[in-house]
């Protein structure tokens, strides 16, 4: 680095790597914009493509990265500016971690992004990401959408059927319940029976004799294999997968569910955790940002939380994305009320596809637990064939019981 | 290393995208590994083979499963034959140590271990790296991170030339943030129909002009719909190859009929894609 022009090159790729942490919230540290000024120095720099492809590379970790990414470096790199200090993080306090790296929320950030950085000259940069993503339609537009195109974006059905789902609202939930939460949630764990895993582990009696650990231990018997080691498999643990319907039929009942899977998710290793009402968001990365101790926190989720249901359609979506995720050491949970505005066709193929990979597929309603509840909904009705479990979901004593009501 | 390494990766029937080639490019240049993520069949593995023949060294590769664990994946010692080793020794008479026990003689290298210890960097394929477990995640990053390996019996062995890493991903299961963090990213998406066109020319080179554009067409047309397992430029491959073997030049309706299952592998997708393929067809008969 000593031509003025690489010098220049480097200050601006600094420059543009602090920008995207504070901004995005990408993990980028001093080793990785290290690797991006070597990056830059092994490519042809004046060819702009080349140098974004480097720096892509280098800089993002996810599909949904390098989206933001592409927008941030036309904002960054097309318009030669003088260089502003990097603009500083965000005040402590704030609701959510700085910035949102995948766009399902892009309204959080859009919401967050005038505060610190305001002034910046670049900082129209990710408008036509935001765009991309989000939207506020024309009632009519939306109107016009055939209801059983999976394609249609969800945001697009955004007010479809509420007034109110473009409003979402921040989600928060209280600690107070948590100890109890977490003890339904090991309940539920061991109550799942899987199979066992593929990987051999020392145990103390096994089907495999551990030739390495048995050999070990005969150097101290001279040579003779007196002690025998052995192998076997343990159990499976099992992966979740939850659908939380945050419709505002819901109600508080949501929110226990969504503090549940917070609990499930804290006990459990792999845990996904989706929400849908009108849309469908992807709740897991919230989930693994909250802080231990500290009260779970969701920006707002627009067409996910508080709107109408489409469930059919959501779970259509759902069984689609995550299609190669969903094995036999999945459990689905889907948490909701069944009272669905959508064809009840399109649900019994979503349910079909999820039934044909997972595990076990469990419905939980929170209005199961009413006393003589009928499941008369149309979207249960449709379900119910296709359901490995249909429980109540009520309060925390359903919650507790779901364990002992699954093994039945 | 080839200054045109997309000419280098054209002249063996690899066509590559350019973000693609400027990340290989980075992998030797920087020495980090590479992890490719993208939906099945777009060339992962394919990219790791042909940069091992670009820069014309070996490839070593580790296919990943559930339950692979250290023992498959780097080194395990040859038990049976350290057995008897003792009991001829035994018989002879002679005083066996630690070191005749623990010789290279005994120890089988698995791949992870054989890319450290390759005189010249090989390309190391770490392939479908999300079907092996968190634990076997972790292992890989010290790996990844020192290049050496401890065996106890016989200390710390030390890559003498650095591998080229290449990971693949189907995202079957999230990656953890270290992993990635240690890596290059880059996500390989379907080729565009001009480049698919270029793919059927560089790897079928026979294949008829017009025969290679109705393919690719209707390849584009079949992956827009929501299928279960949208056709891959694998499976175009396979597609153009098994028209060819069945000396059809034209992709009329028994042409779609008899060679479906090349590109459609699922029941619910053939259905699904029915009023699709019947306009394919009749969109290629009245042409």
């Amino acid at each position: 680095m000593t031509s003025p022009g690489l010098a220049q090159l480097s200050a601006q790729v600094r420059a543009f790597a602090a920008q995207l942490r504070f901004r995005h919230g990408f993990l980028i540290g001093p080793g990785e914009i290290r690797d991006a000024l070597r990056a830059v120095q092994a490519v042809d720099v004046l060819q702009v493509a080349q140098v974004q492809d480097a720096l892509r590379a280098v800089l993002t970790t996810s599909p949904a990265e390098a989206r933001v990414f592409d927008a941030e470096f036309g904002a960054f790199f097309r318009r030669p500016a003088e260089l502003p200090p990097p603009p500083l993080p965000p005040a402590p306090g704030g609701q959510a971690a700085p910035g949102e790296p995948s766009p399902p929320e892009p309204t959080a950030r859009a919401g967050k992004k005038t505060g610190p950085v305001q002034g910046h000259p670049q900082s129209s940069g990710e408008d036509p990401a935001d765009e991309d993503a989000i939207s506020p339609q024309a009632p009519g537009r939306a109107l016009e959408n055939a209801p059983d195109d999976p394609d249609t974006p969800p945001q697009v059905l955004r007010a479809r059927l509420s007034p109110h789902a473009g409003a979402g609202g921040r989600v928060q939930t209280e600690v107070d319940d948590l100890p109890e939460l977490l003890r339904a949630a090991s309940a539920l764990i061991r109550a799942v029976e899987l199979g066992r895993a593929r990987r051999l582990r020392p145990r103390p009696h096994g089907p495999k004799l551990d030739a390495r650990r048995t050999l070990r231990a005969a150097a101290r018997t001279a040579g003779d294999a007196a002690l025998l080691k052995w192998l076997g498999r343990p159990r499976r643990a099992p992966r979740f997968l939850l659908m939380l319907d945050g419709s505002r039929s819901m109600g508080q009942s949501a929110a226990l569910l969504l503090r549940f899977a917070f609990a499930l998710h804290l006990r459990a290793r792999r845990v996904e955790v989706y929400a849908f009402s009108t849309g469908l968001t992807r709740l897991t990365p919230h989930l693994r940002r909250a802080g231990p101790g500290q009260p779970l926190a969701l920006p707002d989720l627009g067409a996910a939380w508080g709107g109408g249901t489409r469930i059919g359609d959501n779970l259509l979506r759902l069984a689609r994305e995550e299609r190669d995720r969903l094995n036999r050491d999945t459990v689905v949970l889907i948490l909701s009320d069944g009272l669905d505005t959508g064809d009840p066709e399109v649900l019994i193929r979503a349910l079909r596809d999820l039934r044909a990979r997972a595990g076990l597929l469990v419905w939980l309603s929170p209005l199961a637990a009413l006393p003589g509840y009928q499941p008369v909904q149309r979207a249960v009705q449709a379900a119910l064939p296709h359901l490995d479990a249909f429980l109540p979901a009520g309060s925390l004593g359903d919650l507790h019981a779901l364990g002992r009501r699954l093994r039945r | 290393m080839p200054l045109d390494l997309a000419a280098a990766f054209r002249e063996r029937g690899y066509v590559a995208g350019d973000a693609l080639v400027t990340a290989l490019r980075l992998v030797v240049a920087l020495g980090k590994p590479l992890l490719l993520e993208g939906p099945a069949g777009v060339g992962k593995t394919e990219a790791a083979k042909t940069l091992a023949e670009v820069l014309g060294t070996r490839l070593i590769r580790l296919q990943c499963y559930e339950g692979l664990d250290a023992q498959a994946a780097l080194y395990e010692w040859n038990y049976a034959r350290q057995l008897l080793h003792l009991r001829a020794a035994e018989a002879g008479g002679r005083p066996v140590t630690d070191e005749d026990l623990y010789g290279p003689q005994f120890l089988m290298q698995r791949p992870l271990l054989e890319a450290i210890r390759q005189p010249t960097s090989p390309v190391l394929l770490i392939d479908e790296v999300d079907r092996a477990d968190e634990a076997f995640e972790a292992f890989l990053l010290e790996l990844l991170a020192e290049w050496q390996v401890t065996v106890p019996e016989l200390g710390t062995l030390r890559a003498t030339a650095r591998p080229h890493v290449l990971l693949t991903s189907n995202r079957s299961r999230e990656l953890s943030d270290a992993l990635r963090r240690r890596c290059l990213y880059q996500w390989v998406e379907y080729p565009s129909a001009a480049q698919e066109l270029d793919i059927l020319r560089a790897r079928l080179p026979g294949i008829d002009e017009a025969l290679a554009r109705q393919v690719t067409a209707a390849v584009h047309a079949l992956r827009a719909l929501p299928l279960g397992k949208p056709p891959g430029v694998a499976e175009t491959l396979d597609w153009a190859a098994a028209l060819l073997a069945l000396h059809r030049d034209w992709l009329d309706a028994p042409a779609l009929e008899a060679t479906l299952g090349a590109v459609l592998k699922l029941h619910e997708d053939q259905r699904l894609a029915r009023p699709t393929l019947d306009r394919i067809a009749a969109h290629n008969a009245g042409a």
